[in-house]
C-alpha cells in the first residue's frame, strides 16, 4: 500500500486494486448489518416484529384519517396507501440516520482504517433487510388489497435497485457535508416531514392541482413513488420519460456522494 | 533469515502533517455576530506542524521504536503509516498487510457477547469470519476467556476487555504491526505471555512499530529507536 500527500489532494480513479481491497471486506458488511439488527431489537418481547409495527401504525393512522375524515375516492386506496408508506418508510429512515454515519462513528474510524464507505452501505443493507420483512407482509396481501398480477411486477427489482442508488449517494452525501455543516441534520428533519406531504404518498398525483405539478417534477421522491405505483398499483410499465427522470436522479446522487466521499473522505477523518 | 532484513516492510519519505486546530470554533450566528465585537468569541484558525519531513524505514522482520514526549507527533504518524489518514506532504510505503493497534478492542460492541465481539472486529481488520474460525479457540485461549466468551462485553472487566482485544490483535498475524503504548496488558503473569507472543511473532518475521514515551519499553522489543521533538526526527540509532 502506498499513501501519498497526493491522495488527499487529486486522488486517483479507483483501480483494480481499490475494488479487489473493498471486496476483502465483505465479511465486515455482513458482520455489520447482523450486529445492528441484533443490538436494534436486543431485550424487545416482539423482536424482529417490531420492524412491521412502525409502518403498520402509520398505515392504520392514515387509513382512518382518509377513509372517515377525509374520504378518499381512489379505488382500492389502501393498496395505494401502503405501497406509499412502504418505500417512503424506507427513504426515510434512511435519509434520518444518514447524516451521523461519520460524525458518529468517529472513534472507530481514528483508529482502524476499514473502507469508510461501508459504514453507511451497511446501515442502508439493515433497512433494506427490515424493509424486504415488511414487503413479505405486504407480497401476502397483496391480491386481497386488489393488486393488479401483470408484467410489469417484473420490472419491479430494476426499479429498487434504482431507488437503492439513489438512497446510498443521497446518505454519502449527506454524511460527508454533515461534518462541516451539522445544520444538516435539523434541515433533513424538517424537510422530510415537508417531503412526506409534498410527495405522493398518501394522495395521488393526479388530484393535485396542475399549477402546483411543476414543484412535484423538481422532487425525485415523487418520480420514485409514481413509478412504484405504476408497477405495484397500477400495474403498467412507468413512461420512458419518467424512467429517464428517476435514472437521472440516482445518478446524480450516487455520483455526487461517491465523489465526495472519495474526494474529501480522508481528509474528513481528522476532523471528526 | 539474511533476505528478511533486507526487504523493506515500511518506507517514511518525507512526511509532513499540518492540521489545522480550530480556537475557539463558532458556526452558529449568533456566535458569529457576537464575535463581530467581542474578541473572545472570533474564531482563529491556526496551521498547526504535527509532522516536519520525516523519513525513515523499517526491513522486514525488524522492530522499531518511535520515542517522543506527549505531542511530538508520535501518533499522528502511526495513523498516517495505518493509511487512516493522508499525509500533508510526502509518502509512505507499506507492504504486506498492516495491523494497527491505537486502542485495544475498538470496534467492540458492548451489547455482544465476546465471541460475537472477535468476529466483528477481526472483519473490521479486514478479515473473513472463515479465515478466523479456525484461529478462534487460540484467541479465546489466548484471552483466558473460555468461560466468558459467550457474554456480553459490558460485562467484562476492563482487563477481560484489553485481554480480548490483544488477543484479536496478535491472532491476525499481521505483516506488520503498529502497537500505539500497547504491548502487553493485564497482571504480571499475562504481561509477560503477551511479551512472549511478541516475540514469537517477531521471530516469525513480523515487523514492529511501537509508538512509546518509554526508552525501557522500546528497548525490550526494539532493535533501533527514532526520536520525534515536535514532528521533526532529532535523534535515531540502536537501542
Amino acid at each position: 500500500m502506498t499513501v501519498t500527500a497526493t491522495d488527499a489532494g487529486s486522488p486517483q480513479a479507483p483501480t483494480k486494486g481499490t475494488f479487489a481491497r473493498l471486496w476483502g471486506y465483505r465479511d465486515l458488511v455482513k458482520n455489520l448489518v447482523a450486529k445492528d439488527i441484533k443490538v436494534r431489537y436486543m431485550g424487545a418481547t416482539l423482536g424482529f416484529a417490531w420492524s412491521l409495527g412502525n409502518p403498520l401504525i402509520l398505515f392504520a393512522t392514515y387509513f382512518l384519517v382518509f377513509t372517515y375524515i377525509f374520504p378518499s375516492h381512489t379505488p382500492h386506496y389502501a393498496l395505494y396507501l401502503i405501497t406509499g408508506i412502504l418505500h417512503w418508510n424506507l427513504f426515510a429512515t434512511n435519509t434520518a440516520q444518514s447524516s451521523e454515519m461519520l460524525v458518529g462513528n468517529a472513534g472507530l474510524m481514528k483508529k482502524l482504517a476499514f473502507p469508510r464507505v461501508f459504514i453507511p452501505l451497511a446501515n442502508l443493507l439493515v433497512n433494506v433487510v427490515l424493509w424486504l420483512a415488511a414487503m413479505c407482509v405486504y407480497g401476502l396481501l397483496y391480491p386481497w388489497l386488489g393488486g393488479p398480477w401483470s408484467w410489469a411486477l417484473l420490472a419491479y427489482p430494476a426499479y429498487m435497485i434504482l431507488y437503492l442508488a439513489f438512497l446510498f449517494g443521497l446518505s454519502l452525501t449527506l454524511a460527508v457535508l454533515y461534518v462541516d455543516f451539522r445544520d444538516l441534520k435539523h434541515i433533513v428533519e424538517v424537510m422530510l416531514m415537508v417531503l412526506f406531504w409534498a410527495s405522493p404518498v398518501v394522495y395521488p398525483l393526479k388530484l393535485v392541482p396542475a399549477r402546483f405539478l411543476c414543484f412535484y417534477k423538481l422532487n425525485p421522491l415523487t418520480q420514485a413513488i409514481v413509478c412504484f405505483d405504476k408497477l405495484l398499483y397500477s400495474g403498467q410499465m412507468p413512461s420512458l420519460k419518467l424512467t429517464a427522470g428517476f435514472a437521472l436522479w440516482t445518478v446524480a446522487a450516487l455520483s455526487v456522494g461517491l465523489y465526495l466521499l472519495h474526494r474529501r473522505g480522508p481528509r474528513l477523518i481528522e476532523r471528526l | 533469515m539474511e533476505y528478511m532484513m533486507t526487504t523493506p516492510a515500511v518506507i517514511v519519505q518525507g512526511v509532513s502533517k499540518t492540521f489545522v486546530l480550530r480556537h475557539n470554533p463558532v458556526a452558529s450566528f449568533k456566535g458569529r455576530f457576537i464575535g463581530v465585537f467581542n474578541r473572545r468569541w472570533r474564531q482563529r484558525l491556526e496551521p498547526f506542524q504535527a509532522l516536519d519531513d520525516v523519513s525513515f524505514s523499517v526491513n522486514r522482520g525488524e522492530a522499531i521504536g518511535l520515542l517522543g514526549a506527549n505531542g511530538s507527533g508520535k501518533s499522528t504518524l502511526l495513523q498516517i503509516i495505518a493509511g487512516i489518514i493522508p499525509p500533508t506532504g510526502g509518502q509512505v510505503q507499506t507492504f504486506g498487510r498492516i495491523a494497527p493497534l491505537i486502542e485495544l478492542g475498538v470496534g467492540f460492541h458492548p451489547e455482544l457477547t465476546g465471541e460475537e465481539n472477535i468476529y466483528l472486529n477481526a472483519s473490521l481488520y479486514g478479515f473473513q469470519n472463515r479465515e478466523i474460525r479456525p484461529r478462534f479457540t487460540d484467541i479465546v485461549e489466548f484471552s483466558e476467556l473460555q468461560d466468558f466468551i459467550d457474554i456480553p462485553v459490558k460485562n467484562y472487566s476492563s482487563g477481560m476487555y484489553m485481554r480480548l482485544g490483544f488477543s484479536i490483535a496478535v491472532h491476525l498475524q499481521p505483516d506488520i504491526l503498529l502497537a500505539d503504548e500497547i504491548l502487553a496488558v493485564g497482571d504480571a503473569s499475562f504481561q509477560s505471555k503477551c511479551q512472549q507472543k511478541i516475540a514469537q511473532m517477531q521471530s516469525h518475521g513480523m515487523t514492529l512499530i511501537l509508538v512509546s514515551h518509554s526508552m525501557a519499553q522500546v528497548q525490550q522489543f526494539c532493535s533501533r529507536y527514532v526520536r520525534l521533538d515536535h514532528g521533526r526526527v532529532v535523534e535515531s540509532g540502536k537501542t
